[in-house]
């Protein structure tokens, strides 16, 4: 068996303070799903390259894959369910589900907190912007015109009036 | 009264309308748990060991210090699967090749074939464990020369890749009708083309994945991302257990495109967890994933294709010769689909289609979002532009000249029942894409390019294809669906919801729906061959309308008045005068006077006897799908580099249950139709794959491809619930010959391989200008 | 899956990193933003036994000195595509980082990552030798300031010594009557560069070019300085013809390999055209930039 240094970390996960002794090799994605049963991140390529393993840290959304459980000690960090501290769904995840941009939804959680993170810093963006912005994160039944229609609403109907 | 004359009556409340659907909802809310979001107390790893070569014997298989590490609960080789073999019959095969019973070892024997073919089996108490375990079980190989291009394989020498078959002919088809040799030689015009397509990959976002347990009834149960439930029968085969002691449970999966239609982990969890007798969890890694899982078939196809100046087609002569990789799987079935289909939507007197698809050391080929009528497209689409360039003749008009119509037949015999929308579609869809927009920069051309299909939807005929539903009303007037669909994503479940709905006036918040559960659920089939919206819708659809009956039946004697006058609306039955009684007092009548509150129907699809293709035998496919997209590219002149402006993709759907979601398919199957056309690669070297990552094999993103248009045309003239067709296969057939038809169209450069390579147009442009670089 | 597993120090500063590393030997890796390690690190084709992070040392600053933009290692890529600072001092920098993967990577990956990784194919290496970029390193024997085109070795490999750290990058900052423009060609958006060219150049009084600097990625086991095609354009009027020969001097000059993505003779092709596509554009910036 390989060496491995063991360390305790604390974070906030979807607004609660969580402590755990974790494997310094153990990325984010591995201690969310597997420890701490936050399943509504997926794994998809294990590169950092399909974008379903996508969380908020800090507020950027980053690929949970590449981030090694270490990082995380100190940070805040959302997933799919810490969109709706409320309990109410997000009306981000409202034009979602209007606009068709649900299939498989396996790619749905990355590309809802993708989304979400970038209108937050551009909220006067443009469907242009919102594919670059979105190009990282696959998906492979919508065709990405119903994902854009969705975040486009989102951001007129919902940011622009706020 | 027939389903839409019903509709007609109440007034199309849920059908027909872009509803969003219960499962969007679900998703977004992170309450849907795919396999891999599965967890059961006292979990094992389980995990598969692979060929490193794509041909060798194995010499030596030692578990033993893998079997001695703490942790490791099992390691399974060959010896210790009880029935050590996976079967699929082949019906109809022609008899030149044999009936076809294909087979694939669970677990190799002595002899690997392609790489990435499963070794041996480990559960372990994690993953890390596991891995340890796969790395201590010793493998010798020997590697044994293999074969890795089709035509190779069927040269006289060549290795055979099963030493108990004569030859690596896998399978032959042969369609004639009339006489080619004589039409081509009347025809006024003749065009010769090859076309070459390429292994791709299903590349859904979701790996494979599943959880299995022996249940306290002693029941071998695997939750699983399947397309097939039923592959319950296979699990119970290897391991010799009654059929009726094993259970699979469908989750809803994160895509499966074909790709999750053969078996995948479930045969590999059942003998875990009935060997260990604990629950057991495997999940593919996305690079085992890309390695060993069954590809789309690489084509290679000769058209030679005679018209009169008219533009009338009078022959066309085809060889399809295609990769099954290593085993059969579905091989033979793909082949059929695009031997039968070759000639696309039209009119052509005389045919022949020599068909042959053959074994090599590449991965295993078999079922893919199109099922062999795609790649096909490729070539008589392109046949159909250069024709018309030929012709000299407006490509939308060559088509419609020679598209098929209802009545007519196809060369294998069968005759069109349903409208044939071409004309439309294709006129449609070249409209759609508007006034010509210049170039947007210098080194840009820009062209434009139009291409037709047609796609079967349900299963051939001679599997007398079945579907069964259940539908049945609470005491508080809510409805429930039982169907054994598995649910790909494409709104499967949400679409019977909105069919029961309809039919029984029950507003979908008050509809709710099980799917596929071998165990609980009636029986469905396969999410397969685009047919479940016509088997289980119409099986729905039955099921709710008798239930209707039933309802309507007690509801005119509570209210004195005859069924045919009355409204299910919601929440009350109502005459046309105002009158009123509760659903639920409707029910609870029921229940006094022993009238059932569900109803359990099977739908038959149309069947037939296996045919003779080479005497224009008849029937193969319940019916078709037909579509036309149409594109507009940019391409630059000095990199070859290849940018799709426009697209347009319109099909007749019959009817759209939900439009939302027959965009969002035909958006979907595009885009994936167009990473096809430009990017798409399996890459193999002697049988290597070089592209076992997201980062070597590229499927499109956001940024590759244009909102894709979708035009809806509904001819109401389906063999589904009120006249739908299927649509989730259909669009992925078209973009690839509308692609390379629109880059012929911008720089004179012809590309008839897959993908179309930014190089290749560019080393043609080069050799255009004249140099003799 | 995810990495094997490793020891894990959490260095406090550039001495503890050296001294980790040292005591790491030829299996210590340094962890900065994780982007192209970890990937390798999940795909088991990198198994370090000790992984040195060193992402809570004060390495993400970011300042004007003079004439130059002094960046630490850690800054990251978003920073770079999005730091007004950096789009006016040097516009080049941003450029380039906005091209890089996708929003995830930008967010954490480093500049100074990127740099000692060193892939042929990435945009930052290809850009620092445009910038003509100092990089300034601690090592055991002390400090050491590189030219980047010293930096680059081969194949993902670097003039960095066992145990030296890259803290710093210096850049000029962007001068009046000064042009720069990147032009990537990839499979697919966002992808490695199959080929990429950045160019840099600046014009005198007189409109003749007096500094032009050519980079090129993609073309050979590491980032390419064109320094052929820059011969041809220093010193005289720049125009359409002589850009053109520059470029097929840029293309005539490298020795590309073949391999599944492009040819030999593709990537010679595409450097010809996205050299010529990255020197007209930026000499264009350059005419219209005001001193």
């Amino acid at each position: 068996m390989k060496e491995r240094t063991r360390l305790s970390i604390s974070f906030e996960l979807n607004g609660s303070p969580r402590r755990i002794e974790v494997e310094a090799h153990r990325t984010l994605l591995s201690v969310l799903r597997d420890d701490l049963g936050t399943v509504d991140v997926k794994e998809g390529c294990d590169e950092g390259v399909c974008g379903t393993c996508t969380v908020l840290l800090d507020g950027r959304a980053v690929s949970s894959c590449l981030v090694l459980a270490p990082r995380v000690h100190g940070a805040r960090i959302t997933t799919l369910l810490g969109l709706s501290p409320d309990g109410r769904p997000h009306p981000l995840k409202e034009m979602f589900v209007r606009h068709g941009a649900v299939q498989c939804g396996f790619c749905t959680p990355g590309m809802v907190l993708t989304a979400y993170a970038f209108v937050r810093s551009h909220p006067q963006t443009t469907r242009q912007e919102l594919r670059k912005a979105l190009a990282g994160n696959l998906c492979r039944c919508t065709g990405y015109a119903k994902l854009l229609d969705a975040v486009e609403a989102y951001v007129r109907e919902v940011c622009s009036v706020r | 009264m027939s389903a839409r004359e019903v509709l007609e009556r109440v007034g199309w409340r849920v059908v027909g309308k872009p509803v969003p659907r219960h499962d969007a909802w679900d998703k977004v809310l992170a309450r849907t748990a795919y396999a891999a979001d599965w967890e059961m107390p006292g979990m094992l790893v389980g995990k598969v060991l692979r060929s490193l070569h794509p041909s060798a014997r194995i010499v030596r298989l030692d578990t033993e210090r893998a079997r001695s590490l703490p942790g490791v609960v099992a390691v399974l080789t060959a010896r210790d699967v009880p029935r050590n073999t996976l079967w699929t019959d082949v019906p109809g095969q022609t008899t030149e090749v044999g009936p076809l019973r294909a087979k694939v070892h669970v677990l190799a024997e002595e002899r690997v074939r392609y790489q990435g073919e499963p070794v041996a089996l480990v559960a372990a108490e994690s993953e890390e464990l596991a891995e340890e375990a796969l790395r201590a079980i010793e493998v010798e190989y020997d590697p044994v020369p293999g074969v890795f291009d089709p035509q190779e394989a069927l040269s006289p020498g060549a290795p055979l890749v099963h030493s108990d078959s004569k030859s690596n002919l896998l399978a032959r088809w042969t369609v004639r009708t009339g006489d080619v040799r004589g039409a081509l030689a009347r025809a006024d015009v003749v065009v010769e083309g090859t076309y070459r397509t390429q292994f791709v990959d299903h590349a859904y976002l979701e790996p494979e994945a599943g959880v299995a347990w022996v249940d306290s009834d002693g029941v071998l149960t695997i939750r699983v991302a399947t397309q097939v439930i039923e592959h319950f029968r296979d699990v119970a085969d290897v391991l010799g257990l009654p059929h009726n002691k094993v259970r699979v449970i469908g989750t809803y999966l994160g895509g499966g495109f074909g790709g999750k239609e053969d078996v995948t982990v479930e045969v590999f969890l059942g003998l875990l967890a009935w060997v260990t007798r604990r629950p057991v969890k495997m999940v593919w890694t996305r690079q085992e994933s890309l390695l060993a899982r069954p590809k789309r078939h690489p084509f290679v196809m000769r058209y030679r294709t005679g018209a009169l100046r008219t533009g009338e087609l009078v022959a066309q002569e085809v060889e399809l010769l295609a990769d099954a990789g290593a085993y059969a799987f579905l091989s033979a079935l793909v082949l059929l689909y695009a031997s039968t289909t070759a000639c696309g939507p039209y009119r052509v007197p005389n045919v022949a289609v020599d068909a042959q698809v053959v074994y090599t050391n590449n991965p295993p080929t078999s079922a893919m979002r199109g099922f062999g009528a795609m790649q096909v497209v490729f070539a008589y689409e392109q046949q159909m532009d250069r024709l018309a360039r030929e012709l000299g003749m407006d490509p939308v008009e060559l088509r419609v000249r020679n598209g098929l119509r209802k009545g007519d037949r196809l060369p294998i015999g069968q005759v069109l029942e349903t409208h044939v929308a071409l004309p439309e579609v294709a006129r449609r869809a070249w409209q759609a894409l508007g006034p010509a927009q210049p170039p947007s920069g210098p080194h840009l051309r820009v062209g434009r390019g139009l291409a037709c299909n047609l796609q079967p939807y349900g299963r051939i005929v001679w599997l007398h294809d079945w579907a069964s539903a259940w539908v049945g009303f609470e005491m508080d007037g809510s409805v429930l669906i039982r169907a054994g669909v598995p649910d790909v994503g494409a709104g499967q479940a949400s679409s019977l919801c909105q069919i029961a709905g309809e039919v029984l006036g029950v507003p979908l918040d008050r509809v709710s729906i099980h799917v596929s559960d071998s165990a609980l659920t009636p029986l469905a089939g396969t999410t397969t061959a685009t047919r479940q919206l016509m088997m289980s819708g119409n099986a729905v659809l039955r099921a709710a309308t008798e239930l209707r009956e039933h309802v309507l039946r007690v509801a005119a004697q509570l209210l004195e008045t005859t069924p045919v006058e009355l409204q299910l609306d919601g929440h009350e039955v109502r005459t046309p005068d105002g009158r009123c009684v509760s659903l639920v007092r409707v029910l609870r009548e029921c229940a006094r006077v022993g009238v059932p509150r569900s109803a359990f129907a099977t739908y038959h699809a149309p069947a037939g006897d296996p045919i003779d293709l080479d005497r224009g035998g008849g029937r193969v496919f319940p019916d078709f799908t037909y579509g036309a997209h149409a594109t507009e590219v940019e391409v630059d002149t000095e990199t070859g580099a290849i940018r799709v402006r426009r697209y347009v993709a319109c099909h007749d759907v019959g009817q759209a249950i939900n439009p939302q979601s027959v965009e969002g398919q035909i958006q979907g199957g595009a885009v994936m139709g167009i990473g096809y056309a430009l990017m798409e690669r399996v890459i193999l070297d002697a049988g290597n794959n070089q592209t076992t990552s997201f980062s070597t094999y590229l499927i499109p993103t956001s940024m590759d491809v244009p909102d894709v248009i979708p035009l809806v045309l509904e001819s109401g003239e389906g063999m589904g619930p009120f006249g739908a067709r299927g649509i989730g296969e259909p669009p992925v057939g078209p973009p690839a010959a509308a692609i390379a038809n629109a880059v012929y169209d911008a720089v004179g450069v012809r590309v008839t391989e897959l993908p179309i390579r930014s190089e290749a147009v560019a080393r043609a442009l080069y050799e255009l200008a004249g140099h003799n670089g | 899956m995810g990495p094997r597993p490793f020891r894990y120090e959490r260095a406090t500063s550039v001495a503890d990193v050296i001294d980790c590393l040292r005591r790491g030997g030829a299996n210590a890796r340094v962890l900065a933003g994780g982007q192209s390690l970890v990937p390798l690190m999940n795909l088991r084709l990198v198994e370090p036994e000790l992984l040195v992070d060193i992402n809570d040392l004060p390495l993400a600053h970011l300042r004007r000195e003079n004439d130059a933009m002094v960046l630490g290692a850690l800054v990251r890529h978003q920073t770079l595509e999005e730091s007004e600072e950096v789009r006016a001092l040097c516009p080049l920098l941003s450029e380039a980082a906005g091209l890089v993967g996708n929003v995830r990577v930008r967010a954490l990956g480093t500049l100074g990552g990127s740099l000692a990784h060193a892939d042929p194919a990435a945009e930052l290496p290809m850009v620092s030798l445009a910038l003509d970029a100092q990089l300034v390193t601690e090592g055991p024997t002390g400090s050491r300031t590189l030219r980047s085109e010293e930096f680059f070795r081969g194949y993902l490999t670097t003039a960095l010594e066992p145990a030296e750290l890259l803290t710093e990058v210096r850049v000029a900052v962007r001068q009046p009557r000064e042009g720069w423009a990147v032009e990537e060609f990839a499979l697919r958006q966002g992808d490695f560069a199959v080929v990429a060219a950045a160019a840099r150049v600046q014009l005198n009084d007189e409109g003749r070019v007096d500094v032009v600097r050519l980079a090129l990625a993609g073309v050979g086991p590491t980032p390419v300085r064109a320094q052929g095609a820059e011969d041809q354009l220093v010193g005289a009027p720049a125009n359409p013809r002589r850009v053109e020969a520059a470029s097929r001097r840029a293309a005539a000059d490298i020795q590309p390999e073949s391999d599944v993505h492009a040819s030999a003779a593709y990537r010679r092709h595409l450097t010809y055209v996205l050299a010529r596509r990255a020197l007209t554009r930026a000499l264009a910036r350059a005419e219209e930039a005001t001193p």
